[in-house]
């Protein structure tokens, strides 16, 4: 278990510098309780065309093309796309679990929430960055890049050991009406009782869910050798092993499975499953391969 | 392959069982697993569920450690039985091992520069390696007597002290004697003692004591039987009464050995195990003798025979000196078998002690020396109990004779007196002479009786006739130089002696001269008078000996070998280990006896008897003395042919078999035992490194 470095701030300003020419993608039409920077796929008032349409009683006659009904005799409407905003919500697993690594996969995963949260902000959307459990509650719905300062602020705040299954996190989270949207979930799926049930609860909410499953490298890749007593963080339970390369490599297997029945089980419900270490540069991550996945363009 | 247990106890085998069972349980209630904490063991238990299926199994098939541990306990547990294989398989369960601790063992020709002595230890060694629990072993050594250093016994560690104590002798070999009480211990069922008993002990007397020393028939034969039956044990063969298997009996020599085939070995199966090489250089002293020259006074002469007993051509330097003098030196040159001849004289008269040394470098120094010794001069005490008898005072008082004895002439009517009672009991004279008369109690000296029988085990064989000679035995020193063809007896008897006597002249009626033992002493007896009184009273020759020149030569050779006056020039030698009666005179009753350059001892006369010497192991010129007068010499030499012919015999005659050697087939049992070890060893080292890789 590592402490958390404080000294070192969460998000650099070269890096808040390249967040802020990003932008989040959603795959969903979500509509926007405010005019936002984000092009919806809504028809409405901008700069920028979308298409022509032929006219109908009623519609506006300012949306009217004369030059093309000069030309052509017939009247078109003009659509232009319309600008709003997205609701995004970035859930942070903040059990003990998170708190392996170096640096930990809390700090990981509080960098990327504060990215594209940052991201989000920038592009004028509603940006949520919030713990799952109780911490959960007191994070702020933030707006304009203005608000950075509080993200930042509440997301040093956050500690490990706020120990709530995902599906009791999702659960309140779920609760507390948060509507359509992009939810980023960063976790590192450790539960015992299970993670579909949250991932589940996500997708019913008709959000367009992006899981980043966080594993530290003594996850992935166990230090471990001889007789044992492995005990687990969060619960106190202990198994008696004795490690040998022969159940080494059974866990290797069971760790790809679970990998596997993760991704599967994501991608059947539309849900974007992407597999990060720990030890992988954040703005590596953020700007490359979040990039690459469609998280952000 | 076969496996000797290292223990005897069951409760150490229950210990060495219970060793793997506890390596096993410590492995389940293994205390120390060093604590980790990981943040799931979501994974892990996943991981290892189906492992916690057949968990024991699991554990056990997947854990090298254990496996590891197990194996170096296994190997540990199998060293401990000493496992290992014979080359050949042995029949009998029981066996005795024969030993030969003559002089020709002492041949250094072994290998590594072993005698043959150490070299058939080396062997019996490896045998007793290859007893298990159910067989058993007698050790015996031999020389010219045999020696039980450890009756039948299971053992093996009571053997191998045994035969620690084995010791060489510069003795000859009496393999009879041996095979004989051996023969005999065989047929009595062994007494078996267990590993570490404390005694083991038969009737032969316990290890250490020379227990069974010679006597066949006192000690070993067919006594031993009913002793054990009287003991009530039985062998696994039989009870009291029953059979008792036969016996291997593995002879260890050189073959060097007198022929033993008057025996009937009915209780043993022999076997001869040959030690040493067919091919040997030995050059040997056979003979040396030296003694006051009788033509040439004032000188010495030394005279010895070397031979080569080897198998290959030799020759060396023969050294004679006198303590550290040199004396004069000699080259032989011999092909195997010749023998040669050596004479010194020496102008010293002031010496007595000789050493002759061949300066070989033959593998046996024991033959390339050799001892003599001059005696003092010395004075014959005689008595002369007569009527009168001119010829015999007349030879009795030759130049030569009265040099060396002390005549008292005494009548018949002395034999009567109480001083002749009190110097016949008291043996002061070397020599009686009863011419036509005999004590009513013999005296303890040799005597000459003349014409008369001297005691009741004498008896005449026949009547009175006038004999005629028709043989005489010119090998005994009492006729020496003594021609007696021409000799002429008007009257005499045949003569019959006690057991064992010697007839010296034969006549054609049958012993005339003779001669016998009685206690220690010799009766020589004249089966006719050599002066004759007549009824009248006058004196008649009844032979015309005394007119011929043999007369006085054999008064002298009477003098010399009955009264002890030969030994007087020349010294006695004997073979090591022989007693010797010392030649004293009967006044002195206690003697120093001093090896040169060795040890001393000092001997005392028993009432009534001659004084004994028996320290006679090592060979040496030995000097007796009384006070400050030198009284009595005598060497200790090996010279037996027997001994020195040391190319090993290729078979031995043992009782009514001819017993072939056994030479490279001995049984060697192999042992694996160490490398068990050194395996347990490299096992424990992997052990190690896998744990230290797990831990660390």
């Amino acid at each position: 278990m590592t402490a958390e470095t404080a000294t070192e701030p969460l998000l650099s300003p070269e890096f808040l510098g390249k967040l802020e020419r990003m932008e989040l993608v959603s795959r969903k039409i979500f509509r926007g309780r405010m005019k936002g920077e984000r092009i919806s796929r809504r028809k409405g008032q901008s700069v920028e065309f979308a298409d022509f349409r032929n006219y109908v009683a009623g519609d506006d006659l300012r949306l009217i093309d004369w030059n093309l009904y000069a030309r052509l005799d017939q009247l078109f409407l003009k659509l232009f796309r319309e600008e709003e905003d997205l609701r995004f919500n970035a859930l942070i697993d903040a059990s003990d679990s998170m708190n392996f690594g170096d640096p930990t996969k809390l700090r990981v995963a509080k960098q990327i929430a504060g990215a594209l949260g940052y991201v989000g902000l920038c592009r004028a959307d509603r940006v949520r960055v919030a713990a799952l459990g109780p911490d959960g509650d007191r994070a702020p719905t933030l707006r304009g890049r203005a608000s950075l300062p509080r993200m930042v602020g509440y997301l040093d705040s956050l500690r490990a050991g706020r120990n709530v299954s995902l599906h009791d996190g999702v659960k309140r989270f779920c609760a507390l009406g948060s509507g359509p949207g992009i939810t980023l979930l960063v976790t590192d799926l450790m539960d015992k009782q299970g993670y579909e049930t949250a991932l589940r609860m996500l997708v019913g909410r008709r959000m367009d869910v992006f899981l980043v499953h966080l594993l530290s490298p003594a996850e992935t890749d166990p230090p471990l050798q001889g007789d044992r007593r492995l005990i687990d963080v969060e619960d106190g339970e202990a198994k008696e092993i004795t490690v040998t390369p022969y159940v080494l490599g059974r866990y290797r297997k069971t760790l790809e499975a679970f990998i596997e029945g993760a991704k599967a089980f994501s991608s059947r419900r539309g849900i974007v499953y992407l597999p990060v270490r720990s030890d992988q540069p954040v703005e590596d991550v953020v700007t490359r391969y979040l990039r690459e996945r469609g998280v952000v363009r | 392959m076969n496996w000797i247990p290292a223990f005897g106890e069951p409760w150490a085998w229950t210990l060495l069982a219970a060793v793997p069972v506890v390596i096993v349980l410590m492995y389940f209630l293994k205390l120390r697993r060093v604590p980790v904490e990981i943040p799931s063991t979501y994974l892990w238990a996943k991981t290892i569920e189906d492992l916690h299926v057949n968990s024991l199994l699991q554990r056990l098939r997947r854990n090298l450690l254990l496996f590891l541990q197990l194996l170096a306990v296994a190997l540990a547990a199998i060293a401990l039985f000493r496992p290992g294989f014979r080359d050949q398989a042995e029949g009998r369960q029981r066996a005795v091992f024969l030993l030969d601790a003559s002089a020709s063992m002492a041949a250094v020709d072994g290998e590594a520069g072993t005698s043959r002595f150490d070299e058939a230890r080396r062997r019996i060694a490896e045998r007793i390696d290859t007893m298990t629990d159910t067989d058993s072993a007698m050790l015996v050594q031999f020389s010219d007597r045999a020696e039980v250093l450890q009756p039948f016994t299971s053992d093996r560690e009571r053997l191998r002290a045994a035969l620690e104590r084995a010791r060489l002798s510069r003795r000859g070999a009496d393999l009879a004697d041996a095979l004989t009480l051996v023969d005999g211990l065989a047929a009595s069922p062994d007494r078996r003692a267990a590993p570490g008993a404390s005694t083991d002990e038969s009737s032969m007397g316990g290890p250490g004591k020379t227990g069974g020393t010679a006597g066949a028939g006192e000690n070993g034969g067919p006594s031993e039987n009913g002793e054990s039956s009287e003991n009530g044990e039985s062998s696994e063969n039989g009870g009291p009464g029953g059979s008792v298997p036969r016996a291997d009996l593995h002879l260890f020599s050189d073959g060097g050995l007198p022929a033993a085939t008057e025996l009937n070995l009915a209780n043993l199966a022999p076997r001869y195990h040959a030690v040493g090489r067919s091919e040997v250089k030995n050059l040997a002293i056979t003979a040396f003798s030296a003694d006051r020259s009788r033509n040439r006074p004032g000188k010495v002469d030394v005279i010895a025979t070397v031979a080569n007993l080897g198998t290959t051509d030799a020759s060396a330097p023969v050294v004679l000196s006198s303590g550290d003098d040199l004396l004069d030196a000699s080259e032989v040159e011999l092909e195997p078998g010749e023998q040669t001849g050596i004479a010194f004289t020496l102008e010293r008269e002031d010496l007595d002690r000789f050493t002759l040394t061949l300066e070989s470098d033959d593998p046996f120094p024991l033959d390339d020396r050799a001892f003599a010794v001059l005696a003092p001069p010395r004075v014959v005490n005689v008595l002369l109990v007569t009527p009168g008898n001119d010829p015999l005072e007349l030879g009795l008082t030759t130049e030569r004779a009265a040099a060396i004895c002390r005549t008292e002439t005494v009548p018949p009517s002395y034999l009567e007196t109480d001083a002749f009672a009190a110097r016949s009991a008291a043996g002061t004279d070397d020599l009686i002479v009863f011419d036509r008369c005999r004590p009513t109690r013999m005296p303890r000296t040799d005597t000459f009786s003349i014409g008369e029988l001297p005691h009741d085990g004498w008896s005449w064989d026949g009547e009175p006739t006038t004999p005629l000679v028709v043989d005489f035995d010119r090998t005994h020193p009492l006729l020496r130089y003594v021609e007696l063809y021409s000799l002429l007896i008007f009257r005499g008897r045949a003569l019959a002696g006690p057991e064992g006597f010697r007839s010296l002249v034969t006549a054609d009626s049958g012993p005339l001269i003779a001669i016998g033992e009685r206690d220690g002493y010799q009766d020589l007896v004249l089966g006719f008078e050599i002066i004759t009184t007549e009824e009248s009273g006058g004196t008649q020759a009844n032979t015309n000996w005394y007119a011929e020149r043999t007369w006085p030569v054999f008064v002298l050779n009477v003098l010399r070998t009955l009264g002890g006056a030969a030994e007087a020039t020349g010294g006695r030698s004997f073979r090591p280990g022989r007693p010797v009666r010392l030649r004293v005179d009967a006044t002195v009753d206690e003697v120093t006896i001093r090896r040169d350059g060795g040890e001393r001892w000092t001997s005392k006369r028993e009432p009534g008897r001659g004084i004994d010497f028996t320290e006679t192991g090592r060979p040496g010129n030995y000097h007796v003395r009384s006070g400050e007068r030198t009284v009595d010499a005598f060497s200790v030499n090996l010279f037996d042919r027997r001994e020195s012919e040391l190319a090993t015999a290729p078979e031995v005659e043992l009782g009514y078999e001819s017993v072939a050697a056994d030479v490279g087939s001995e049984s060697r049992r192999r042992e694996f035992w160490r490398w068990l070890l050194i395996g347990m060893l490299g096992v424990l080292v992997a052990e190690w490194w896998v744990y230290s890789r797990r831990v660390g």
